[in-house]
């Protein structure tokens, strides 16, 4: 079975777990916990996990969460997809939403990989 | 006009059958045809499915609060600290649920950070240690307000917080799967580690409710009946 294409992926990943398989695979971190960044307002056409309503705007890095091909490449099977950092960034909700209606310290958090972040 | 016999008509011999369940039998018989799956496959992630639930994120919640040493094993290394309450996230095939991932994190509250859980694009929730999702969660109304309006929806919810107190939406949206870890609520000096676990709901691990002595169930919603559910057995009724 190990020939058969879609069993690969089980046998890269049993005893490891997804993402703890692609550990060490990414180029070094571009971004350090408490960096200012902006999101990157990339094509988006068939599919994108970075919500719409983060494109844009500055968050700051709250964790170096893991590596792994962005979805924008694993959810087509591309085999030549390289694992990058991903990251959790936490945004002013004041920052996403114009009319924000809540208290200005509130936050929102999501995760978004590397190739979405700029420095802010 | 013939004198027709009501009492006589034949009637279905089974309940009627919908295109989904018709659909799923085509899709199911297809696969295990071709060789994709298993029977056997398809029984063990099935059962898989039927054990999980909510009782042993609420046992490690409650061990957390009881044991500092715990809780700081739950914060930096959770998918450790839930095996310790009997969870492993390679669990059912060896490299963890192909929708589940192995990327967890547990999100502890304080006196002035409130934390809540969504996926806005889709239903992404940690199924390992939480079970599956509630029906509201997945629904598009709380996916497209909670990241926008979250005290909004929380007060829907008879959750109400101070406006000293930060929210904090996470909308998991890649591979972690996040749980809400709430403050231990005043009136539980003493309690046992089964005292607590009782008043750890669904609800107060994803956010939108806080524990509180004496409550031990989740927010009551009109649920929907299901037109074929799954009985108690398992098996369809």
């Amino acid at each position: 079975g190990s020939e058969v294409v879609r069993n690969r992926h089980h046998i890269e990943a049993v005893g490891i777990g997804d993402p703890q398989r692609f550990a060490g695979l990414a180029d070094p971190a571009r971004f350090a916990l408490g960096d200012r960044v902006r999101v990157r307002n990339l094509p988006a056409m068939f599919y994108t996990r970075t919500p719409e309503y983060v494109r844009g705007a500055r968050g700051t890095i709250a964790e170096l969460a893991y590596e792994s091909p962005a979805p924008e490449d694993e959810t087509w099977d591309r085999e030549d997809a390289k694992p990058e950092w991903f990251y959790i960034v936490r945004f002013n909700q004041t920052e996403l939403w114009e009319s924000y209606t809540g208290p200005a310290n509130d936050t929102l958090q999501t995760e978004i990989p590397e190739r979405w972040l700029e420095p802010a | 006009m013939h004198d027709h016999d009501h009492a006589r008509t034949v009637k279905p011999m089974v309940d009627e059958i919908t295109d989904f369940e018709v659909l799923e039998i085509a899709l199911r018989e297809l696969c295990i045809e071709k060789g994709l799956f298993t029977a056997e496959q398809h029984r063990h992630l099935t059962e898989f499915a039927e054990q999980i639930g909510p009782t042993a994120a609420a046992r490690l919640v409650a061990k957390a609060w009881l044991d500092p040493q715990f809780k700081a094993l739950a914060l930096n290394d959770p998918i450790a600290a839930c095996r310790q309450v009997g969870v492993d996230w390679l669990e059912p095939t060896g490299f963890g649920t192909p929708s589940d991932f192995v990327a967890f994190k547990i999100l502890e509250d304080t006196p002035t950070v409130h934390h809540v859980i969504c996926c806005a694009l889709c239903s992404c929730y940690p199924r390992p240690i939480l079970g599956n999702s509630p029906e509201w969660y997945r629904t598009p109304n709380y996916r497209r307000r909670i990241v926008r309006w979250p005290r909004q929806v929380l007060s829907e919810f008879g959750l109400q917080l101070a406006e000293g107190v930060e929210v904090r939406v996470e909308d998991s949206n890649q591979k972690h799967r996040f749980m809400v870890m709430p403050m231990r609520p005043a009136g539980t000096e003493g309690w046992t580690e089964d005292q607590l676990a009782e008043i750890l709901t669904r609800d107060s691990l994803i956010g939108v409710s806080l524990p509180k002595p004496g409550v031990t169930t989740n927010v009551i919603t009109k649920a929907r009946p299901a037109n074929n559910p799954i009985s108690s057995s398992g098996a369809p009724s």
